[in-house]
């Protein structure tokens, strides 16, 4: 470790801006030669930007790169590869019908127009025997661990003699074995002097591994602390989260109904085990985590999407089964999904269409033919309930901007009548005055009696809209805090993984 | 009024105004072009296709395919004529070769729907196997000496010179737009073939609609192929060969877009009426049949560029108008 040394890239107040969201706001980083630089942050902060940035994905809106002190432009991954910079993700991207050395050389054009098979397979035993990993160069990739195949990144990351290397949540799928490996590797790439920029969610990994912690929040950059400065994981925290909580709006507290859903032991082989809950009619109840918490799998068992295969659902004092998306909707449970465009709307249809859509049939009249001015009128009263802007209700969702599209969606819900709401993401990607709105509709529709479920990212969000918040990671239920009890470090405390024993004596 | 306006502006439009250029160009070739016996026989050459254009119409806006409506027709009149030939009363074979078709469609709807197969592929394997079943029951032999009724059905007028299967194609095709444009079951078939996965994520049994689509192609193409066998009079082991394209490009040259999602019977209606027409005047100025195809394939590939070309420059002049006015670019997030 030699952090004494010049930085081998410099980020010089990069600023990227999508939309109404400020992605990146004059972040300016420098990156050493053989050291870790941890970089964390909410979701949202910006770190995925910061590295599309830095391969060529995106471009900067304002700020320069400099490789060695000498200003570069990465216009696309290739050039970043030219540059020496290399990324490894959570999921590898490896081809699996290709065998190891094949994938280790993919990006490789030195090798002529003949592949000399012999030679790539001794120069990728070289790397990995670099590496100080075993692993047959002739086997087809498919099949690798996941591990494994992350170790097959990282060889071809060194193939191309990458001098920065990325890695975006490398840990997020191994075991705890595997993380072990891993880590041995990545002390290895820093004694050959590259330089690793190391995202991570899992706080005491990010103690273990890194040289230098550096915090984004909002797009900013917030500190940078040396590890050998021994900084607290209590201040690194408070640092992910500190923004002030703006009160964007006053909640009321509803009237607390009878318990509409009640979850006991759900899980899901692999995916989530032990979720456990109540919300009652006219409660609000936050699903917060990272990412890879698992919290939208847990919305898509409750409506049969993905059904659970442990535990049991009791709707108003019934015990249901949920195995499809229709029986869902027929016990009164509703989805709103994070994906607008992709799982949310028929992006080409109406306005109209698209609200009455789960419930076509009750639009049916005895010949089956669709009745027009019936699901018109519904639409209008949409339009104007949820001030949905748009020419007309038979206006295709895909004019509509992001907000007025998240309308619609929400419209589509509400007009299948559903007890229990799930709400995932409500207000991503949507600008700060649709988001207000959102947050005044679901406070109104629980006042009128109805039990939500909301699911977000947001951590200021869920604290102001929601009475109570589950928090989740990696699967796990870690925890229900009231309203009072609830603060931004709580939540994140527990979303990290720190400090079990409080966030199970809560719920 | 605005309806039929905003309906010419698009592909349909187009249609329209080729169709009639057509018309117009075929009866100063041939002033007895424009006689309703001229018409009818147009229309009775290619009767069974376009009653089978109808359905692939459903199948390709639920963004599937259905290679096997040819072989399909083969099969159900294979299994008419057999029967007929082995001594069964007419009525069964006729029972028996419906059930056929239907079953030939559920077998492929079921792998579809259930198993997740592509459509492609699914027909593409019946295709073959249902080609082979027609020729297992024929060998190379042709097997007629149907009952006179059923010949008579195929070949004579039913309501003065209007033949039986035009009489049936004319419902069809009433029931065809009403149920894909009005009724829900036609709502869900735009929805799916747009995006399954919002469909399924609305509650809608995807899998059931696909079945539903599937079994229905069976059937109508088992009922074409036995209209066929009236027709012909005969039936051998290769009737109704290579039909499939043909009524793919029926389809796809009414404006139904390959991938799914969009198109009208009224387009598919156009285009039937186009390709007719235009055989017609071809045969009139005695270009061969070869030619004739070249023309129609010319055709095809111009129906899928034209309104990406159209797409292309509409979105230019959006985005040009969008940017003078907002002084902003449209923001796509990632």
């Amino acid at each position: 470790m030699n952090p004494a040394s010049q930085p081998i890239m410099q980020l010089r107040r990069i600023s990227k801006r999508f939309g109404a969201t400020q992605a990146l706001d004059d972040v300016s980083l420098d990156i050493y030669p053989g050291e870790v630089q941890a970089l964390i942050g909410e979701n949202g902060a910006g770190k995925s930007t910061l590295i599309k940035i830095m391969t060529g994905i995106y471009q900067p809106d304002q700020g320069e790169m400099r490789l060695e002190g000498r200003p570069i432009k990465v216009r696309n991954s290739q050039e970043a590869q030219v540059y020496g910079i290399a990324a490894i993700y959570q999921e590898p991207m490896v081809f699996p019908d290709l065998n190891v050395a094949e994938n280790i050389f993919i990006s490789h054009r030195d090798f002529g127009p003949l592949v000399r098979w012999k030679e790539m397979h001794r120069r990728a035993e070289a790397i990995l025997a670099q590496l100080d990993v075993r692993l047959d160069v002739r086997q087809p990739a498919r099949g690798l661990t996941l591990a494994a195949q992350q170790v097959v990144e990282i060889a071809k990351a060194i193939s191309l003699d990458a001098r920065v290397l990325i890695m975006d949540e490398p840990t997020a799928s191994l075991s705890a074995h595997e993380v072990r490996q891993l880590f041995l590797l990545v002390e290895r790439l820093r004694k050959k002097g590259v330089a690793v920029l190391f995202i991570g969610h899992r706080l005491e990994e990010v103690f273990e591994i890194a040289d230098r912690i550096t915090i984004l929040r909002d797009g900013k950059l917030i500190a940078s602390h040396l590890a050998s400065e021994g900084v607290s994981a209590e201040q690194v925290i408070r640092e992910m989260v500190g923004r002030e909580v703006e009160e964007f709006f006053a909640k009321t507290t509803a009237e607390r109904g009878d318990i509409a859903l009640t979850v006991e032991n759900l899980g899901k082989r692999g995916v989530f085990s032990g979720i456990h809950f109540q919300v009652r009619r006219g409660e609000v109840l936050g699903f917060a985590g990272l990412v890879g918490s698992r919290r939208t799998d847990v919305g898509l068992a409750l409506f049969g999407i993905e059904p659970a295969d442990e535990g049991r659902i009791i709707l108003d004092g019934q015990e249901v089964e949920i195995r499809s998306s229709r029986q869902a909707l027929e016990h009164g449970v509703a989805y709103m999904s994070e994906d607008r465009r992709q799982l949310g709307l028929v992006l080409p249809m109406s306005i109209t269409a698209n609200i009455t859509l789960p419930t076509l049939r009750s639009y049916l009249n005895g010949l089956g033919l669709v009745q027009r001015q019936k699901e018109k009128s519904v639409a209008e009263k949409f339009k104007e309930r949820l001030s949905i802007r748009a020419p007309s209700v038979e206006a295709p969702v895909a004019q509509l901007s992001g907000g007025n599209q998240q309308k619609v969606m929400l419209a589509k819900w509400l007009n299948a009548g559903p007890k229990v709401l799930i709400l995932d993401e409500p207000t991503r990607g949507i600008d700060v005055g649709a988001k207000a709105e959102v947050h005044q509709l679901v406070d109104e529709l629980a006042e009128q009696g109805l039990a939500i479920i909301v699911i977000s990212s947001d951590l200021p969000e869920v604290l102001s809209m929601c009475d109570r918040i589950l928090v989740m990671r990696e699967g796990r239920q870690m925890g229900v805090f009231s309203r009072d009890e609830a603060t931004q470090e709580v939540i994140m405390t527990a979303a990290m993984g720190q400090n079990n024993a409080v966030a199970e004596g809560a719920s | 009024m605005a309806k039929i306006i905003k309906a010419l502006k698009g592909w349909e439009g187009f249609l329209l105004a080729l169709l009639t250029m057509i018309v117009i160009f075929n009866s100063t070739l041939a002033p007895e072009y424009l006689q309703v016996n001229n018409w009818i026989n147009l229309f009775e050459l290619s009767i069974e296709k376009i009653i089978v254009a109808l359905i692939m119409a459903f199948i390709i806006i639920n963004a599937e395919i259905d290679l096997s409506v040819a072989s399909t027709m083969g099969l159900t009149a294979a299994v008419l004529a057999w029967m007929n030939h082995a001594g069964h009363p007419f009525a069964l074979a006729l029972a028996t070769a419906f059930l056929m078709g239907a079953l030939a469609g559920a077998f492929n709807g079921f792998w579809i729907a259930y198993v997740g197969l592509p459509s492609l592929v699914v027909t593409l394997a019946t295709m073959i196997m249902y080609r082979g079943g027609a020729r297992v029951f024929m060998e190379d032999k042709s097997f007629g000496d149907f009952p006179e009724w059923f010949n008579n059905l195929g070949q004579q007028g039913l309501i003065g010179p209007l033949p039986f299967a035009l009489i049936l194609f004319v419902i069809l095709a009433a029931l065809a737009i009403i149920i894909l444009q009005y009724s829900g079951f036609g709502r869900y078939v735009y929805v799916i073939g747009n995006n399954r996965e919002v469909a399924r994520y609305s509650g809608i049994n995807v899998r059931r609609i696909k079945l539903i689509l599937f079994t229905f192609s069976g059937l109508i193409s088992g009922m074409a192929g036995i209209l066929f066998a009236a027709r012909l009079g005969a039936v051998r082991g290769d009737t109704a060969l290579g039909f499939e394209l043909d009524i793919i490009t029926m389809v796809l040259l009414g404006g139904v877009s390959i991938f799914g999602g969009s198109g009208s019977i009224f387009g598919v209606l156009l285009s039937i009426l186009i390709i007719l027409n235009l055989r017609n005047g071809m045969s009139l100025l005695n270009l061969t049949g070869h030619l004739q195809t070249g023309v129609i394939g010319i055709l095809l590939i111009l129906s899928v560029l034209l309104p990406n070309l159209a797409q292309r420059v509409q979105e230019l002049w959006r985005r040009r108008r969008y940017r003078s006015s907002s002084g902003e670019e449209a923001v796509q997030m990632p």
